[in-house]
């Protein structure tokens, strides 16, 4: 990994030079990249350090938002702070709630824990719509950006340079807080909390300590959504919200570093790209944690970072072919899988149903071809790449367990 | 007087279904040590397959096969992916489940759509079982309490009397010796499952007729009884079952109630600065109803951090 400080430097290039790279709505799908990156790496302090699985998280999430929009209106729309301090609002609230909420969540551990944390969650989703004088009701609370130190931000630009410097700021704080004793400590309680106990640790504290921390840095996320969009509304509570952080940190890994922020990133982008292309993505995200889970348990980044540190001895001309191999494999079975989900999705959406008269099904268009729903041709076509794709991983995969034994 | 009888009887009833639900969630955990997010889920899975086979065989048919469909999604769900994943430890499996509840919530609203079906309770069991001063109650409320009922005293039964019962409750306590003796353990887990999921999905066909059956349910019933499983304890099915009533009959109980907490604080001649401040203070218990659950498993947290019946971890 002796490149790794060099690919950063890049990436962080790339970042600051993007506002010039690529149209607005990208950059406005950046600045909600961003947001959920930091949004994981926060979670991810919690679940891929602490070993805790919080399935609530949109609450501190939630929380730092309504603190923005609330601080950002104070006396009389001038602001508690400048714009660009605003998240530290965010961050605060956030800090002050999770100590609350870890309090509780803490006092179990494991599938406990997980259970309690959802459950706060959608305790204050319950209150939110009732507490019209912090949640603003269905309408939510908005709000504006005020000029400060010279910069307007009334253009993206200026929004998404905010975005970046507190993204980029709140995840250095956190690879420095990881180094800490207190970080370290984190790691200790997820592999063995009884001997922490046990060395003379208060692990209630600690963990009430950690979740207070992750769900600081989640609100500083909900700060910059909430002064990106200049509102909030309590669908920023919604259970959604945790979903996707959860779904998104491990698709990445949480026990890399930046695996949970790559994930929250990555998955953000596809969902900004496809959400004019599909209208299941949510479905397509399950499915992909759910494969992720069953063959890449460290997640994508996880396992790409556990294969450059523990090459597999096959050579490197071996180990892209047989990389490339499977891909295009897995191409193939997606391809199918995505035709007949999209296909059904189709026939089973309400403006088609209700264009179906007396046995009358008219043909549907995807992927530029006209297919008729009650022939077998597109559920063959569907099906058959699927199955052929995953002949061709089974065979790859084969391949591989072959030479390993001819090596053996 | 009689409000308060209702309330008490239909709390029994919505915390017997509560209970049918996290007694298969319980009975899992007990086994497998999997806490299966998905769970709630084979309740919606349960309502919604009824209701699209209640046109083409009728009510009784429909929530009898109802519960054998999700029983195989069940076995499914366990053979090809939770033993899959089994070797990455309980966190894994948790995990998994919890995507498989996104996959089934997100098919259900591909399928039927975002918003609640019209699955109703059949005309010949829609009428008045009894009516107290002029209120009529539902026969099809003490209907899904008598089949909730009825379950317990099969499984407990089962698990109690039989020799699968034995060989169950003893792959529970000591797998490898069971195994040893030469029964198939993985096949006992596998049935559990299966069984775990068959009670839920007939939880959901009989309640998805009553309450409705919309592509929410899962997360919202789910949330009901994870609080249920950390009030009562997990493992414990006396404690689930307390749990599930206390829950059931506190919530069903407020929901009639218009008790603010101003008019506490109105006897200690607060109540004049508690309307002031509002928010919390001056909400209706009535509106309140739906976060009392989960006040009480704070208030569990604190007092008793195991549960009611819970072991110490």
């Amino acid at each position: 990994m002796k490149y790794a400080p060099l690919l950063l430097l890049v990436t962080v290039a790339v970042l600051i030079a993007l506002p010039w790279l690529v149209s607005g709505s990208m950059l406005n799908a950046a600045v909600q990249m961003l947001i959920s990156a930091l949004f994981a790496m926060a979670f991810g302090l919690l679940c891929g350090q602490a070993g805790m699985l919080s399935f609530g998280h949109a609450a501190y999430f939630g929380v730092g938002a309504f603190a923005a929009v609330h601080a950002m209106n104070a006396f009389g729309g001038e602001g508690l702070l400048p714009t660009p301090l605003l998240p530290l609002v965010g961050g605060a609230s956030g800090l002050v709630s999770g100590l609350l909420a870890g309090y509780f969540s803490t006092k179990r551990t494991g599938v406990y824990f997980a259970m309690i944390t959802l459950a706060l969650a959608e305790l204050l989703h319950a209150l939110a719509p009732h507490l019209k004088t912090v949640f603003g009701g269905e309408a939510g609370v908005s709000s504006f950006r005020m000029p400060a130190w010279g910069i307007g931000f009334g253009s993206l630009n200026d929004v998404y340079f905010l975005t970046l410097v507190w993204t980029l700021v709140s995840i250095g704080l956190l690879y420095l807080f990881s180094k800490t004793p207190l970080g370290r400590l984190a790691l200790g309680l997820r592999e063995n909390a009884h001997r922490l106990r046990f060395l003379g640790y208060n692990t209630h504290a600690l963990g009430t300590l950690i979740f207070a921390i992750s769900a600081m840095f989640a609100g500083i996320a909900g700060a910059l959504q909430s002064m990106n969009i200049e509102a909030a509304n309590y669908v920023v509570l919604e259970s959604h919200i945790s979903t996707a952080v959860v779904l998104n940190s491990f698709i990445g890994g949480v026990r890399v570093f930046l695996g949970p922020a790559i994930g929250g990133a990555v998955m953000t982008f596809f969902g900004h790209v496809s959400s004019d292309l599909t209208r299941v993505w949510l479905l397509y995200q399950g499915i992909i944690f759910v494969l992720v889970m069953m063959f890449l348990p460290r997640g994508i980044v996880g396992e790409l970072v556990e294969r450059i540190r523990n090459p597999s001895g096959e050579g490197l001309a071996r180990t892209i072919s047989t990389l490339l191999a499977r891909l295009a494999s897995l191409a193939i079975a997606a391809f199918g899988a995505v035709f007949l989900i999209e296909f059904l999705q189709r026939v089973l959406s309400p403006e088609y149903r209700a264009g179906v008269t007396e046995g009358n099904w008219p043909d549907i268009a995807l992927f530029s071809y006209d297919w008729a729903p009650l022939s077998v041709l597109p559920w063959a076509f569907g099906l058959g790449l699927f199955g052929f794709g995953i002949a061709l991983v089974i065979m790859v995969n084969r391949r591989v367990a072959a030479r390993k034994e001819a090596q053996a | 007087m009689d409000q308060i009888l209702f309330a008490l009887l239909n709390g029994t009833i919505y915390g017997l279904l509560l209970f049918m639900v996290s007694a298969g969630l319980t009975l899992i955990f007990g086994m497998m040590g999997v806490l299966n997010f998905a769970h709630a889920s084979f309740y919606m899975l349960g309502a919604y397959f009824a209701y699209t086979l209640q046109p083409l065989t009728g009510f009784w048919l429909a929530i009898i096969l109802a519960p054998i469909l999700v029983m195989g999604v069940g076995i499914l769900v366990e053979r090809f992916i939770l033993r899959h994943v089994h070797e990455h430890g309980h966190a894994h499996e948790l995990l998994v489940t919890f995507g498989l509840s996104v996959v089934i919530a997100e098919m259900i609203k591909m399928v039927y759509g975002k918003f609640a079906v019209d699955y109703r309770v059949p005309a010949e069991l829609n009428f008045a079982a009894f009516s107290l001063s002029g209120i009529d109650y539902p026969f099809y409320r003490l209907f899904m309490g008598g089949i909730a009922v009825v379950m317990f005293i099969a499984i407990y039964l089962l698990l109690t009397k039989t020799r699968v019962g034995i060989v169950v409750r003893s792959a529970i306590y000591r797998p490898q010796m069971v195994e040893a003796l030469g029964h198939n353990v993985p096949m006992v887990f596998m049935g559990v499952f299966g069984i775990g999921a068959a009670l839920a999905g007939l939880a959901g066909a009989v309640a998805g007729a009553f309450y409705t059956t919309n592509p929410n349910m899962a997360l919202e019933l789910g949330v009901m009884v994870f609080v249920v499983v950390v009030v009562g304890g997990l493992g414990s099915m006396g404690g689930a079952m307390a749990a599930s009533l206390l829950i059931g009959i506190t919530n069903s109980l407020a929901v009639g109630s218009d008790f603010r907490i101003a008019d506490i604080l109105t006897w200690i001649g607060m109540g004049g600065w508690a309307d002031e401040v509002g928010g919390l203070l001056t909400m209706r218990m009535s509106s309140l109803a739906a976060t009392l659950p989960f006040f009480i498993m704070l208030l569990v947290l604190v007092l008793r951090p195991s549960g009611l019946m819970g072991e110490k971890e």
